[in-house]
């Protein structure tokens, strides 16, 4: 398949004929990511995460979701299975995205008021201006282009087409596994795709833009492992390392590396919620694993030999809390994410389950590779695509090439590890707006008319 | 030969308060030549809008001033009704544009009209307009297809308003906060590209509304409604004092009390400082403590509060108010003849605003001038009830001197006035004061919301080098951020909460960014100790390093050919940010914009593209959209063009 670069725009004979302004969706645990096919970067970038008052109203949004608000719940519509478990929410929040940044709301905001009665807007808008109909769904005149996890079930496909087709009034449907869209974005048509998410691992074999279902893998050592272990090395610590989030804080003072932190902090007549404290403390330790957490890049594990004691001999890291406790953090810098390699490696965490061996990254690209006529696999091997947020782990990369160097000596192992950081987050949603934008597109698109003669098993059949 | 004269370009920044817009590029950029109110009158027909209020001349007056059914124009029908514009009232009005989001289309289009027409631009105009944050790209496109269909304009560009404000500065990387009517924008952008994931857009409840409420929620009990909180909000004397700053008159300020005045303790026994003195407005010395109000009687009523003279003049006892009013201001100046020369030893100390406990403004009173209107009074009336009801300056300007008021009170008030509310003439002034509630404005923790979008905005920005820049150079701007001590107050917000101070622990040793190499087990590359800190005489190079995080160009890049990507994601010896917040200097050479001000620079900025995009580049860039484009590819066209 001849994929364009996605650095350049495609010319006009590309398209297919005119511009059908396709909108591309690619959700995620952390966030929703939505744009308009053909760009080089999605407009929405939505959390994932919403908040709920007590009445049960919902609160989309980063603005919302990052005001405390007492009596606000921080929840998420994902499934711990990595499966959309909360699909009316999902609807809600993904139509929230699209409309708020890309399509424009509807009058009377459609998020908030009795969402997808259609006819939300019945004045008369367009008095000045002819020619733009009354839309009465929000995606009336767009195809939509939905992105899956490799292992999505087939019921949930289904609620995708369902929810596409008779919420939005979407034209046309195309659904799509990340995997094989990140490859494309990376420009490769086969390959192997490592996807460190938020809340999932998941290594994709994918043949001539096809995947290998039975060799897509899972596990949830990603992101939010990370994030627990930081939580868990922060608890074990003596003294244990307070993680206070900026909302509870009026003022910081500095203090000593290591000393009890001397901030005012603030009170509220109404607390805001323990989620709402569990989803501002993951800025802190975003924060953190930006600025400190380290990947042990080999050779060897951390725990092997000496390494622990070269790491000691590295430089700390210093890093300071919003309360203005500052530390400098050394060889535990990088134990917090060699969980994602060495399950051994892990810190016992209260919270999750310790991890399992085979649940570790070089153990699931074992796996995938398992599942691959062994003539393919060194063709695979040459093209190992790596996507996804916490891929940005610092010398993420280099530790992977190393595992999988030690897996597999003998064939020639190539990373493609997207240059910029933007196509390594957000390389399925720059995968679907590459397909998206061809002109063959609507070769492949679910018609509105095909879904109502076939119904939504349609999407079994044509979306593989 | 550049497409476009300088002459025939038009700008247009429509904002949720005010729209701006301009015909024609001066030699020297000016701020905006057209202002005006971003709000319609719904028309005689539905979906029919007119730029003012249309009222009908009644014979009979209206019951009050709220009183919209008998006004609005939708009841007619008799031969012989008289119409009248009403060029100051706002009742009934629609603003199109709320939380910098467009909520009224049809509304919204016909501003824009309006604004065209009242530019009366010559045929072959470019039209270049500032677009809001929150607006989307199918908003863009609709907008494309307005401009085009409806002003047959030759060229069209859109401009983010973020954006244009960097134009302004001069700057590529900037985080802008644009503080407007009801919403807060903050954009961080790098190399001349807005970041526009993790960019907070329209951040409700965060902007000039805002604080106009925290002053209504403060002073509601002593009377003052929205409007008169606004017009205070809009005064010298509201200010927001740096987080931390004691309140004048709040506990252990004891210049206070040598300020204060002993007549006006003696002859209204309010003993001094305090709370609970404010409380008691009216009776307390106005003005910077020169000047005491007299007359027991009405200090009855002031003790209410502030007096709703628009009822009084409703209710019909207009004359006896009058009176009254008469009578106080014979009396205040018998008094002050009287007490003349206790105030004069007083005299010397004049103290900044912030110091003291009670300031007065002049309030506009639109509800009182819509009520003497309402009534249906005939000229001469309505030019006596006005000059009897105003207090404004021309006619408190003999006393001036002796009352003590800052003259730059009345003048900067004056000029406020002039440039916030155009046309807004003929309106009747009344004196108010306040107490230290006018330092109160932030009632909800608005500041500390902005410093948390800003923080948010920035920490979205996935390429972690540029932060540090990006908090290096703050840029506030929007007219609500007009608010006096609003940007140092925001400034130390952001400070207080987020500004990373170097660690203890590795300020004093040396600290080596990792990977210039990795040490090997031989301890070669283990950092020797440095001299300490009192130790050597010159600046501890690394401790500069730390303070100021330019280590990055120590570090050599991507050593790895496969992983170049991780070398925009190398951490400096301090990954964290911001270790350092600055706003950008606002640039020199505009001398009109330097007088006032730069919080609409985002029109600036959009002079200084017209400039390129239509004249200078000679339509090189495609910053703007021909109307043969248009033809050519439509309305979606546009998203290649735009700035």
């Amino acid at each position: 398949m001849n994929i364009p670069n996605p650095s350049t725009a495609p010319a006009a004979g590309e398209y297919a004929g005119d511009e059908v302004s396709a909108i591309v969706l690619d959700p995620g645990y952390s966030t929703i990511r939505a744009g308009f096919a053909g760009e080089d970067v999605p407009k929405s970038v939505c959390p994932s995460f919403y908040g709920q008052s007590d009445s049960g109203e919902y609160h989309f949004g980063e603005n919302a979701i990052h005001a405390p608000v007492g009596g606000l719940d921080i929840k998420n519509y994902w499934g711990a299975d990595g499966i959309v478990e909360d699909w009316d929410t999902a609807a809600k929040l993904w139509e929230y995205a699209i409309t708020t940044r890309l399509t424009g709301a509807r009058p009377g905001d459609p998020s908030r008021n009795g969402l997808n009665d259609g006819n939300a807007n019945g004045e008369n808008m367009d008095v000045e201006m002819e020619g733009l109909e009354n839309n009465e769904k929000p995606l009336d005149d767009s195809p939509l282009l939905v992105t899956e996890p490799g292992w999505n079930s087939a019921k949930a496909r289904e609620k995708y087409i369902e929810i596409a087709m008779e919420d939005w009034g979407t034209p046309a449907f195309f659904l799509q596994k990340t995997g094989v869209l990140a490859a494309f974005a990376s420009g490769k048509a086969s390959g192997i795709i490592i996807d460190v998410g938020a809340s999932h691992t998941s290594v994709t074999p994918v043949l001539d833009g096809m995947v290998l279902r039975k060799g897509v893998q899972n596990s949830p050592l990603a992101g939010n492992f990370v994030s627990d272990q930081i939580r868990t090395s922060f608890k074990q610590s003596t003294p244990e390392i307070p993680l206070t989030p900026h909302y509870l804080i009026k003022a910081k003072f500095p203090v000593d590396a290591g000393a009890p932190s001397q901030a005012t902090y603030r009170e509220f007549k109404t607390p805001p919620t323990d989620s709402f404290r569990l989803n501002e403390e993951e800025r802190i330790l975003t924060e953190f694993k930006e600025s400190v957490v380290e990947v042990w890049p080999g050779p060897g594990r951390f725990n092997n030999g000496t390494n622990e004691e070269l790491a000691k001999n590295t430089p700390g890291r210093p890093y300071e809390m919003p309360d203005g406790w500052n530390q400098v953090f050394g060889p535990e810098r990088f134990r917090v994410a060699e969980g994602l390699f060495d399950a051994s490696a892990a810190l016992p965490s209260d919270t999750a389950p310790a991890p399992k061996p085979e649940q570790t990254i070089p153990r699931l690209v074992q796996a995938a590779i398992q599942q691959v006529d062994a003539d393919q696999r060194p063709m695979l091997l040459s093209n190992i695509v790596v996507t996804g947020g916490s891929t940005l782990l610092y010398k993420f990369s280099e530790r992977l090439n190393y595992e999988i160097n030690a897996i597999y000596p003998s064939t020639r192992n190539k990373l493609i590890a997207p240059g910029s950081v933007v196509e390594r987050k957000y390389a399925a949603w720059i995968g679907g707006s590459i397909l998206a934008s061809l002109g063959s597109f609507h070769q492949l698109w679910i018609s509105k008319k095909e879904y109502e003669e076939h119904g939504a098993g349609i999407v079994e059949k044509r979306c593989r | 030969m550049p497409p476009f004269k300088d002459d025939q370009i038009i700008i247009i920044a429509p904002g949720s308060e005010t729209t701006v817009a301009q015909l024609g590029l001066p030699e020297s950029f000016t701020p905006a030549r057209l202002r005006v109110r971003s709000r319609m009158f719904p028309g005689e027909k539905e979906g029919e809008f007119e730029p003012y209020k249309i009222r009908r001349k009644q014979e009979k007056s209206a019951p009050n001033g709220e009183a919209q059914d008998d006004t609005k124009p939708s009841t007619d029908g008799e031969p012989d009704v008289q119409w009248e514009e009403d060029r100051v009232s706002e009742e009934g009005a629609i603003w199109p544009i709320q939380e910098g989001r467009i909520v009224d289309w049809p509304c919204f289009f016909a501003l824009i009209t309006h604004v065209y027409n009242t530019l009366n631009p010559p045929f072959h105009a470019a039209i270049l307009l500032i677009t809001q944050p929150a607006w989307t790209p199918k908003e863009h496109e609709r907008l494309t297809q307005f401009f085009f269909e409806k002003f047959k304009t030759p060229a069209f560009g859109l401009m983010d308003a973020a954006l244009a404000t960097s134009w302004a500065y001069g700057v590529h990387t900037a985080t802008i906060v644009d503080v407007g009517k009801a919403k807060t924008d903050v954009t961080a952008i790098s190399e001349f590209i807005p970041h526009t994931q993790g960019r907070i857009v329209s951040l409700a409840g965060c902007g000039g509304e805002a604080f106009t409420q925290g002053l209504l929620s403060k002073l509601k009990s002593k009377g003052l409604n929205r409007d008169m909180c606004e017009q205070l909000k809009r005064s010298p004397i509201c200010e927001l004092l740096p987080p931390g700053t004691p309140l004048p008159g709040s506990g252990d300020a004891p210049e206070q009390r040598r300020i204060t005045n002993p007549a006006s303790a003696a002859s209204t026994g309010a003993a001094g400082s305090g709370p609970a003195a404010a409380a008691a407005i009216g009776n307390v010395p106005r003005g910077p403590g020169a000047d005491t109000e007299v007359g027991e009687d009405l200090g009855v009523d002031e003790n209410e509060g502030v007096l709703d003279v628009a009822s009084i003049v409703a209710s019909g006892k207009m004359n006896e108010y009058l009176a009254k009013k008469e009578k106080e201001k014979l009396e205040k100046v018998s008094v002050k003849k009287k007490g003349g020369p206790a105030p004069q030893a007083n005299k010397p100390v004049r103290l900044p605003n912030a110091r003291l406990e009670k300031a007065t403004f002049l309030y506009e009173d639109h509800a009182l001038l819509d009520t003497l209107k309402g009534m249906n009074l005939n000229t001469q009336d309505m030019a006596d009830a006005k000059s009897a009801l105003d207090e404004g300056p021309n006619r408190k300007g003999h006393e001036n001197g002796d009352n003590g008021e800052p003259a730059s009170t009345i003048e900067a008030n004056g000029v406020g006035e002039s440039s916030s509310t155009t046309k807004r003439t003929g309106s009747i002034r009344r004196e108010i004061d306040v107490g230290n509630e006018r330092f109160m404005a932030d009632g909800d923790n608005t500041l500390e919301k902005i410093a948390d979008a800003v923080h948010r905005a920035i920490s979205s920005v996935d390429d972690v080098s540029k932060r540090s820049d990006l908090w290096d150079q703050l840029i506030i701007c929007g007219n609500g951020s007009k608010l006096r001590g609003f940007k140092d107050a925001l400034l130390q917000t952001i400070q207080t909460k987020y500004l990373v101070s170097p660690s203890s622990a590795t300020i004093f040793t040396s600290e080596i960014p990792s990977n210039i190499s990795t040490p090997a087990g031989t301890g070669a590359n283990t950092p020797q100790p440095q001299l300490g800190p009192h130790g050597g005489s010159q600046v501890n190079p690394l401790l500069l390093a730390a303070t100021t995080a330019q280590t990055q160009h120590l570090m050599p890049h991507g050593s790895n050919p496969s992983m170049s990507g991780m070398s925009q994601n190398t951490h400096s010896s301090h990954g964290q940010t911001p270790t350092s917040i600055k706003f950008v200097k606002p640039p020199e050479y505009f001398p009109e914009w330097k007088d006032v001000g730069f919080d609409e620079s985002a029109f600036l900025g959009a002079q200084v593209a017209a400039k390129v995009i239509f004249v200078v580049d000679q339509g090189q860039t495609k910053g703007y959209m021909t109307r043969p484009d248009y033809n050519d590819q439509g309305p979606q066209g546009i998203h290649d063009y735009s700035l």
